[in-house]
C-alpha cells in the first residue's frame, strides 16, 4: 500500500483517483441543483420563472439583473456595500475580542470561572426572540436605533458566545508545554497569547472570520429591525424589498440580487481557505 | 500589540460619541418630523416616496420619513417599536390588526379631526372600533371569482352568467375543464382564505363575528368544507397538498401561470395574476348556493393609516393622512396600490389613469355595490383567525381529522382567541 | 504504540490520556502569580463583560420576569406568576407538538448533519487536486440555507411537479407533495439541515489542520496504516472539535426558526408537523402578543438545552481528548 497521507477511512481506499473526482462532482451537483435552479431562473423572462419550472431556460434575458439592480431606490452596489462595512466591523469585532475572552477561558485560571464559562454558554441558549424586545429598549435609550451600532458594538463585545467557545476548544488542542516554554523565555499572559497562542490558532481565526462574515452578511432579523431609514439598509433587508407576500413579488430581480450578494461571500470563503489550510505544520514554533 | 489594543478601545469610544450624536427623533434641523411605516414591495415604495415628496413640496415644514419593511415582518417590527415607545407617528395596519392595536390603545382616536366628508361613508364605518374612529381605509378590495375565458372556452365550455351560478355549476364546469385538459390543467385553484368562508357564510344569513364570538354554525363550516372536498374528489381542483404549494404567493398561483380556468383572490391582486399569466382575466360574482338571495360578496379595505396614540407630531400626521385620501395629486401617484380610494372626487380624478386592469376591478366594484353585505371587522384577538382556520381546514383536507372533530375544535380555539 | 522523538520544539504528545509532566503549576489563587492570572483574565475579559452587563444578561432577566407577566408587547405587563407556565404544560397542545415536532428534527438531524460534514471533511482534507473548489461547492449550501430563496426552491424541488418527483417517477414511484403534506414535511427540513452540512465541515477541516503532521509521519515510520492512523490520531485529536460541533449543533437545532419560517410560509403547517419550538414562541409573541408567554417558552427551552449541554459536557468526561489535560 503506497504511503500517502491520506488519513481516510478504508472505504475510499480502493477508488482510483478520478473515480473520485467523479464521485465529488456528481455529490456536488446534487449539493448544487437548487443553486443552479436559482442561476438558471434569474437568466429567464420574471412571467416565465413559474410558468416553465425546468432548468433550462427556453429564452435567456440579462434583463433581471439591469432591473434588480436599479430597482431599489438606491443601485444594489449601494447596499453591496453597506453590507460590506458592516460585515467587516463584524468580523474585526468578533476576532479581537472574542480571542481574548476564548484564552482568558483556556489558559487562565481565576474566581467562579466554571460560574461564568456557564453563563457564556447560557447565553448562546436562550432564543434572542424574546430578548429583542429589551435589547430594543436598550438602544432606543441611547439613540442607536437607525445606525449599525446596535449590530457591530456587540461584535466588539464578545457578545456571540459561540465564537468564544469555538477558540476555547481549539485553544485547548494546544499543549500546556508551549505556554510553560513561554513563560520560561520571561513572556507574560500577552505575549503568549499573542505570539505563541494564536498564531497556532490561524484556522480558528479564520474560520471565525468566515462564519462571521457569512453570518452578518446574511442576517436578516438584526439589521431589519435596527436600520429602519431605507438609506441605511444592506443586502439582507434589501433583497427581501422585491417580495410582496400580497401582491406582485419580483422574483427575477431578486434570485439575480441573490446570486450576486452570493459573490462576496463565496469570495471571502475562497480566500480565507488559504489560512484555513495553514495549520502546525507550516507555523511552527520558535 | 499593546498599541493596537488602545487604538481600538480610542476607536470604539470615539466612534461611539459620535454615533450618540447622530439625532433621529423630533426636530431635524427646524422641521417637524413625522415617520411612516408601511410594508409592501419595492414598487409600492417607489411610489410612496414619490408621493411624499409631492406632500413635502406642498407642506416645506414637514418632512415625512419612510420606514418600508416587508410584509411578513411588518408587524413584528411595529410590535417592538410600539413596545419601546419608539412608535412610528403614522401607521399602515389592516384589518386584522385594526381591533388588536385600537383594543390597546396604540391608536389614536381621529373620531372629528380629520376631514373625511368625501370618503364613502360605509366604508369608513370599517376603520371604526366601538364607535370611534381609529383608522382612515386606505382604498377598498372585494373577494370575487377571476376567471380565464380562454381557458375555459378552449375547453369548449361557456363562462356562466355570474348572478345566477351556483356552486354546483362552478365545479361541474371546473371539472369539464380539468378533463379536457389533459392532465395540464385543473379547472380550478381553491384556499381556505376566510375571506371565501365569510362569504359562504353571507350567502345563508350568518355573520363571521358576531357579540365577539364566531358568528358561523358548525353546519356552515362543514359544508364550506365539504364543498372543498368535492373540488378534490371530483378532479375540479388539485388535493391540498398540491393548492398548499403555490401558497398564497399570487404570482404563482394557477391562474397566473395559466394552469387553471378559475380562482378566487382578491381583486387588488388581478393585476399581479395579469402579469403572471399574460392573458386577460376577468371578475366575476362568486357562485351561490341553491336558493341563496345573495352571493355574499363584500368590501374590506385592503389597509389602513392610523396615527399613533403616543406621537408628538399630531397635527402634521393628520396632515400627512389626509393628504393621501383626499389629495388627486396623491391619487394619481398611489392609484390603486392600497386598493381602489373610496374619495369618489379622487375616483374621478384618476379614473383614466388606472391601468385597464384596474378599471375593470372599478367597474366591477361599482356593479355589485347595491348588493354587497356589510363589513366585518374581526375582534380582538382575530390575527390568529386566518392560522386557526387553516390548521382546522388542513386538518380536515389531509385527513387527519373528522369534520365533526375539527369543527369543534375549530370553534372552541377560535373563540377563545376573540375572547381574550 | 510508541513516536520516536518528535522534533525539537513540538511537545512529545501521545495518543492516549496520560499523568501531566511535573511542570511547575499556579499555585492557589492566593497567590501572587494566582492573582496575576485573575487580574490577567479579567483584562481579557473585559470586553465580555462590558457585553454581558450591558446587553445580554440585563435583557435575559427583563425576559425572565416578562415570563410571569401577560406582557403584550403593545400594552404594559401585569404579573400573573406561574400562569404562563401552567397553560404551557397542562393546556396547550401546540407547545406539546412543539416540542416533539423539535425534538424529532434535533434527534435525526444532528447526528445526520455532523456524519456528512465529518465524512466530507476527511475526504477534502487533503491528497486531491483541487480541494478548494471542491470545499466551496459543498459549503455553498449553507450559504443559501437562510435566505428567502430557500423557500421557494425547496418547494420547487420537493413539490408534486418537483425534480425528486419526476426522479422517482424513473422508478416508477408515483410521489406527492413532500413539503405540503403533514406526513413527510417535516422530512424535506430535515433534508434542508443536512443539505447545510458546510458549516460543520468547515470548522472539522479546521480541526484537521491542527493535528501535527510530524504525529503522521512518526507514525509512519512505525508502520501504522491509513485506518490506524486515523483511529489513534485523528480521531482522539479532533474529539475537542466534534464535541463542540456536536453541542452547538444540539443547541442550534433547538433553536431552529428560519428554514422553518420560510419554508412553511410562517406558520409551521401544514397542520402543525414543522411547528418548530422557536417558531412557535414567535408566534405566540409577535403574532398573538402574548410576549409573557413567548417569555416562558423561552425559558423553558434554555433549561432543556442547559441539561442536555450538561450531560454532553458530563460525557465528554469518557471520549473527548485535550492537549492541555492534567
Amino acid at each position: 500500500m503506497a504511503t500517502t497521507s491520506k488519513r481516510v477511512p478504508a472505504l475510499f481506499r480502493p477508488a482510483p483517483r478520478l473515480v473520485r473526482h467523479l464521485l465529488l462532482i456528481a455529490a456536488g451537483l446534487l449539493m448544487l441543483y437548487p443553486l443552479l435552479w436559482m442561476v438558471s431562473s434569474s437568466f429567464k423572462p420574471e412571467e416565465l420563472i413559474f410558468r416553465e419550472p425546468g432548468l433550462m431556460p427556453t429564452s435567456v434575458t440579462a434583463g433581471n439583473y439591469t432591473e434588480g439592480w436599479g430597482a431599489l431606490k438606491h443601485s444594489f452596489g449601494y447596499y453591496l456595500w453597506n453590507s460590506a462595512v458592516l460585515t467587516a466591523l463584524a468580523v474585526i469585532g468578533n476576532l479581537a475580542a472574542c480571542s481574548l475572552a476564548a484564552y482568558a477561558f483556556a489558559r487562565l485560571e481565576f474566581p467562579l470561572k466554571k460560574m461564568w464559562f456557564a453563563i457564556m454558554l447560557g447565553s448562546i441558549m436562550l432564543p434572542h426572540h424574546v430578548t429583542v424586545v429589551p435589547q430594543y429598549i436598550v438602544f432606543a435609550k441611547i439613540d442607536w436605533i437607525n445606525t449599525i451600532w446596535p449590530i457591530v458594538a456587540p461584535k466588539f463585545l464578545a457578545t456571540d458566545a459561540f465564537f468564544i467557545f469555538l477558540m476555547v476548544q481549539f485553544i485547548r488542542t494546544l499543549p500546556r508545554e508551549l505556554d510553560e516554554a513561554a513563560a520560561i523565555d520571561g513572556a507574560g499572559q500577552w505575549r503568549t497569547f499573542t505570539r505563541v497562542i494564536m498564531p497556532l490558532c490561524v484556522p480558528a481565526l479564520a474560520t471565525t472570520a468566515i462564519f462571521t462574515f457569512i453570518w452578518t452578511w446574511n442576517d436578516f432579523f438584526t439589521q431589519n429591525l435596527y436600520l429602519t431609514n431605507s438609506d441605511n439598509l444592506t443586502v439582507p433587508v434589501a433583497l427581501r424589498q422585491f417580495m410582496d407576500s400580497s401582491g406582485e413579488s419580483s422574483w427575477g430581480p431578486l434570485f439575480a440580487m441573490s446570486i450576486i450578494s452570493l459573490g462576496p461571500i463565496f469570495g471571502f470563503f475562497l480566500a480565507g481557505q488559504k489560512y484555513l489550510i495553514r495549520g502546525m505544520a507550516t507555523t511552527g514554533l520558535k | 500589540m499593546k498599541r493596537i489594543l488602545a487604538a481600538t478601545a480610542l476607536t470604539l469610544l470615539a466612534v461611539s460619541a459620535t454615533a450618540c450624536g447622530s439625532d433621529d427623533s423630533g426636530d431635524s434641523g427646524g422641521k417637524t418630523k413625522v415617520v411612516f411605516s408601511y410594508w409592501g414591495s419595492d414598487a409600492r415604495q417607489k411610489l410612496t416616496e414619490s408621493a411624499i415628496s409631492v406632500f413635502e413640496k406642498k407642506n416645506p415644514t414637514i418632512d415625512i420619513e419612510g420606514d418600508f419593511s416587508d410584509w411578513d415582518s411588518y408587524y413584528e417590527k411595529l410590535a417592538t417599536k410600539i413596545a419601546a415607545g419608539d412608535a412610528p407617528d403614522v401607521m399602515s395596519i389592516e384589518i386584522r390588526g385594526l381591533a388588536e392595536y385600537a383594543g390597546r390603545a396604540t391608536l389614536a382616536d381621529l373620531t372629528g379631526t380629520l376631514n373625511t366628508a368625501d370618503l364613502d361613508q360605509e366604508v369608513l364605518k370599517a376603520g371604526q372600533v366601538d364607535g370611534k374612529q381609529y383608522a382612515v381605509p386606505t382604498g377598498v378590495n372585494t373577494f370575487p371569482m377571476i376567471v380565464n375565458r380562454a381557458t375555459v372556452e378552449k375547453a369548449g365550455e361557456k363562462v356562466p352568467d355570474d348572478t345566477t351560478w351556483t356552486w354546483d355549476d362552478y365545479i361541474a364546469i371546473s371539472q369539464k375543464v380539468t378533463e379536457k385538459g389533459d392532465g395540464k390543467l385543473w379547472g380550478t385553484e381553491w384556499n381556505v382564505n376566510p375571506a371565501f368562508l365569510q362569504l359562504f357564510a353571507a350567502q345563508r344569513g350568518e355573520q363571521f363575528y358576531k357579540d365577539g364570538r364566531i358568528g358561523l354554525s358548525e353546519q356552515t363550516i362543514k359544508d364550506w368544507w365539504a364543498l372543498l372536498q368535492k373540488i378534490v374528489s371530483t378532479k375540479a381542483g388539485p388535493d391540498a397538498a398540491q393548492m398548499l404549494e403555490t401558497g398564497t404567493k399570487v404570482d404563482q398561483a394557477l391562474l397566473a401561470t395559466n394552469v387553471s380556468a378559475f380562482g378566487s383572490w382578491w381583486s387588488n391582486q388581478l393585476t399581479a395574476l395579469n402579469k403572471g399569466s399574460g392573458q386577460e382575466l376577468d371578475l366575476l360574482r362568486m357562485p351561490k348556493a341553491e336558493g341563496a338571495t345573495t352571493a355574499g360578496m363584500f368590501l374590506q379595505p385592503a389597509m389602513y393609516y392610523t396615527i399613533s396614540s403616543k406621537t408628538g407630531q399630531a397635527e402634521a400626521a393628520r396632515k400627512f393622512v389626509e393628504f393621501l385620501v383626499n389629495d388627486p395629486e396623491a391619487g394619481a401617484i398611489l392609484l390603486s396600490d392600497r386598493g381602489l380610494p373610496t374619495n369618489a372626487k379622487v375616483v374621478d380624478a384618476i379614473k383614466d389613469k388606472l391601468t385597464p386592469t384596474d378599471q375593470k376591478v372599478l367597474a366591477f366594484i361599482d356593479s355589485i355595490k347595491s348588493e354587497l353585505s356589510p363589513i366585518v371587522i374581526p375582534p380582538k384577538g382575530a390575527m390568529e383567525m386566518e392560522d386557526i382556520l387553516k390548521r382546522a381546514s388542513d386538518s380536515v383536507l389531509f385527513g387527519k381529522a373528522s369534520a365533526d372533530d375539527a369543527v369543534k375544535a375549530f370553534l372552541n380555539e377560535a373563540n377563545a382567541a376573540i375572547g381574550k | 504504540m510508541t513516536l520516536s522523538p518528535a522534533p525539537a520544539g513540538t511537545a512529545e504528545i501521545p495518543v492516549a490520556p496520560r499523568e501531566k509532566a511535573d511542570a511547575p503549576r499556579p499555585g492557589p489563587l492566593k497567590s501572587s502569580r494566582g492573582r496575576s492570572q485573575a487580574l490577567a483574565a479579567y483584562l481579557f475579559l473585559a470586553p465580555w463583560f462590558i457585553g454581558l452587563f450591558a446587553i445580554t444578561l440585563g435583557p435575559m432577566i427583563a425576559s425572565l420576569y416578562l415570563s410571569f407577566t401577560d406582557y403584550s408587547l403593545l400594552s404594559d405587563a401585569h404579573w400573573v406568576g406561574l400562569d404562563n407556565y401552567e397553560k404551557m404544560f397542562t393546556q396547550d397542545d401546540r407547545f406539546m407538538a412543539s416540542l416533539r415536532v423539535t425534538t424529532t428534527y434535533v434527534v435525526v438531524s444532528v447526528p445526520l448533519q455532523l456524519a456528512f460534514a465529518l465524512a466530507l471533511a476527511l475526504v477534502l482534507d487533503r491528497g486531491l487536486r483541487g480541494l478548494p473548489f471542491y470545499r466551496s461547492i459543498f459549503y455553498l449550501p449553507s450559504l443559501l440555507g437562510g435566505s428567502v430563496a430557500i423557500s421557494i426552491l425547496w418547494r420547487k424541488i420537493f413539490g408534486t411537479d418537483g425534480i425528486v418527483n419526476s426522479f422517482l417517477g424513473l422508478f416508477g414511484y408515483e410521489g406527492h407533495g413532500w413539503v405540503t403534506s403533514p406526513d413527510t414535511a417535516l422530512w424535506t427540513l430535515i433534508i434542508l439541515h443536512v443539505w447545510t452540512f458546510g458549516a460543520p465541515m468547515v470548522i472539522f477541516l479546521a480541526g484537521l489542520r491542527q493535528i501535527p503532521r510530524s504525529l503522521y509521519e512518526a507514525a509512519a515510520v512505525d508502520g501504522a496504516g491509513r485506518w490506524r492512523k486515523f483511529r489513534s490520531i485523528t480521531l482522539p485529536l479532533l474529539t475537542p472539535i466534534i464535541f463542540f460541533n456536536l453541542v452547538l449543533e444540539v443547541i442550534k437545532s433547538f433553536q431552529s426558526f428560519t428554514q422553518s419560517f420560510i419554508v412553511s410560509g410562517g406558520n409551521g403547517g401544514p397542520v402543525d408537523s414543522t411547528l418548530f419550538y422557536t417558531l412557535y414562541l414567535y408566534i405566540k409573541g409577535f403574532k398573538n402578543y402574548e410576549m409573557g408567554y413567548a417569555a416562558g417558552m423561552a425559558w423553558v427551552l434554555l433549561l432543556i438545552i442547559a441539561a442536555l449541554t450538561a450531560v454532553n459536557f458530563l460525557m465528554s468526561r469518557f471520549w473527548v481528548f485535550y492537549g492541555d489535560d492534567k
